[in-house]
């Protein structure tokens, strides 16, 4: 594992320094920044038409200049639809389908994780039942027999991945929830009589806010990816919409023809992962890292 | 693994004092056995019974199921008759309690694309599958466990720096990336290898690949994070001042304290594997599980998609015990009964 050598800044001086202390997250933002910013700046410069096809120029390489004049700077696919515009296109679909996605997965698993640490008895084997038996199936088999009958679309898609992957963050949050909830001023605020929501959502609730953070950012990778698998398996987006996942597809036919096609798309996909991954090991360093400094 | 395995006669035996640290409460490991399976019975009917019972519901709540089964060419006839022929007619309790019954006989329906038996088709291909399934693993262990070993025993290297780089970008690329790289370079380019179905070993190797590379990064990373630990316990200051060189240190002494710690991660791999296994096999058109579920998927075969959903679920249960219960018996520390 590659630590990040930058000293542990005072934290007098933290507003002053650039940087979160951590070189992984420092990067992962950047990178993650950058994609971002390609999100937000598709609506100001994108006109719909740059997603239209010029059928006149199909599977141009990177570099080509069409005789209309326009360039080309990463090629077009199969129906002369420029790629980059296609790659910036397709973040809202895939970044947003993965976006809702790990949001009800972290609600969702936070929720289950304290009920589960909260209760004894019934509901607790219950609820470790439920988990331990989800956790087990690998959630791409899940989501492919959902979707089949949900339907293809950002909604039912990013729905179903919020409803099905939930259960590895509830098992961390149970066991983390769970040590909290041995710890005196748990016990202080119960013998005081207050309310168990109160003390799940004022007490425990910010101390698993780190863990929170680490899973979401990494969820939000393994979503993104699984996303991209049930849209290059045909079960995803929609059809025609430029989602990632949807181009990669298109690009198996062409792949001795125009490799480009399946080049572009891949290298958004590992660069949005890459960052996240990033982000997420950041998180867990920085949170290691403020642990030491409190045991120190 | 392989390693650690040859070791299970030796550790049986010890199992009664296997916790000598003064600690009464260890069970024996028959017992555990026990206790283990009856925990993962209990958990797989548990998830069939969750999975039969959301396809069904989800199945009548989202439409008619009877236009489902019919597929896109039935007219109202054969809607009439499918209902019939499935009890679509009856209330929904009564159905329910049928599909239940019939889910615990095994009887799954006939496939709506060729009326074979659901099950049968899924059992035909459950061997290919199991074959990928087997040697990806195999090739991950193979690979991922000196590779961990090696990035943490010197984590601070500058070579090795460089290789926890690059895992680290592996790790950032989902395998049917990887895959279609693979076809890319050595079936169009090269030609050197086949990219479409199972025609022997070499078909074997890019999908083998394609598969292990999902998670083999992933491994590398916990092994190499679990080795660089256990280099810093007092045992091995302990070995290396009773003069045990680096290399015992490492692969008898680290690396076998750290494989153990890995066992979630192991038992997790092959559910991973088995999703993997899916976008595998549709991208070398691999004739396994994963691609008639995809397919069935597609044209709604439902009786096919329910049994081979059930099929992977023993499966992926199967091996998971069999890890728990392997490493019950390879690592003492697991013997102990946690309260």
């Amino acid at each position: 594992m590659t630590t990040a050598t930058a000293p542990a800044p005072a934290p007098a001086f933290r507003f002053k320094k650039l940087g979160t202390g951590s070189v992984q997250l420092d990067l992962g933002l950047i990178l993650f920044a950058i994609v971002v910013i390609a999100l937000l700046g598709q609506w100001a410069f994108l006109a719909p038409s740059d997603l239209d096809g010029n059928l006149t120029s199909r599977l141009k390489p990177p570099f080509f200049t069409g005789r209309d004049g326009t360039f080309h700077i990463v090629g077009t696919d199969q129906l002369g639809r420029d790629l980059f515009f296609r790659v910036l296109g397709g973040l809202p679909w895939s970044l947003g389908i993965s976006g809702v996605a790990v949001i009800c997965v972290a609600v969702i698993g936070t929720f289950i994780g304290l009920i589960g640490a909260w209760y004894t008895g019934i509901v607790r084997t219950i609820v470790l039942l439920g988990v331990a038996a989800m956790i087990a199936m690998p959630f791409l088999v899940l989501a492919l027999v959902v979707v089949a009958v949900v339907g293809r679309g950002f909604w039912p898609l990013s729905l179903t991945m919020g409803f099905i992957a939930w259960t590895a963050v509830s098992r961390v949050i149970y066991a983390e929830a769970r040590g909290l909830l041995t710890r005196e001023y748990v016990l202080a605020a119960r013998l005081f009589g207050v309310n168990k929501w109160s003390i799940l959502i004022f007490h425990i609730l910010p101390g698993l806010r780190p863990t929170i953070l680490v899973m979401a950012a990494f969820f939000f990778a393994v979503l993104l990816i699984i996303e991209s698998a049930l849209s290059f398996l045909g079960l995803g987006a929609p059809l025609n919409a430029p989602s990632w996942g949807n181009m990669l597809s298109d690009s198996r036919q062409y792949l001795v023809n125009a490799p480009w096609m399946m080049f572009v798309p891949a290298t958004a996909i590992v660069t949005a992962v890459i960052s996240l991954n990033l982000i997420g090991d950041g998180f867990a360093e920085l949170s290691r890292k403020r642990a030491r400094a409190v045991e120190v | 693994m392989t390693d650690t395995t040859d070791q299970q006669p030796a550790a049986a035996p010890a199992a009664p004092k296997g916790g000598t640290r003064g600690d009464a409460e260890t069970i024996p490991v028959t017992q555990q056995t026990m206790q283990t399976l009856t925990k993962r019975v209990l958990e797989l009917i548990f998830l069939l019974f969750f999975i039969s019972t959301l396809l069904f519901f989800l199945l009548r709540l989202t439409g008619d199921p009877a236009a489902v089964l019919a597929g896109e060419t039935g007219d109202q006839e054969q809607l009439e008759l499918i209902r019939k022929q499935y009890g679509l007619d009856k209330p929904l309790v009564v159905q329910y309690g049928v599909f239940l019954y019939k889910m615990v006989q095994g009887d799954f329906g006939n496939s709506l694309a060729n009326a074979q038996d659901a099950l049968g088709l899924v059992m035909e291909r459950l061997p290919t599958s199991f074959t990928l399934v087997i040697i990806a693993f195999t090739a991950n262990l193979i690979i991922s466990i000196p590779l961990g070993a090696w990035l943490g025993s010197r984590p601070d290297r500058t070579g090795r720096k460089l290789a926890a780089t690059a895992v680290f970008i592996a790790q950032g690329i989902p395998g049917y990336i990887t895959g279609l790289i693979l076809i890319q370079i050595f079936a169009v380019e090269l030609r050197w290898l086949p990219s479409i179905g199972n025609q022997g070993p070499l078909s074997w190797i890019m999908p083998a690949i394609t598969l292990a590379a999902f998670q083999a990064p992933q491994v590398v990373r916990v092994i190499s994070a679990n080795v660089a630990e256990a280099m810093r316990e007092d045992y091995i200051r302990t070995a290396r001042a009773n003069g045990a060189g680096f290399n015992t240190l490492l692969w008898r002494h680290a690396l076998k304290n750290a494989m153990l710690g890995a066992t979630a991660l192991i038992g997790a791999q092959v559910s991973f594997l088995v999703g993997g296994s899916i976008i595998t096999e549709v991208i070398f058109a691999w004739p396994g599980l994963g691609r008639l579920l995809v397919t069935s998927v597609q044209t709604l075969d439902f009786p096919v998609v329910q049994a081979a959903v059930f099929m992977i679920a023993i499966f992926v249960y199967f091996a998971i015990t069999m890890t728990d219960i392997v490493f019950l018996f390879i690592d003492p520390r697991l013997r102990r009964q946690r309260a």
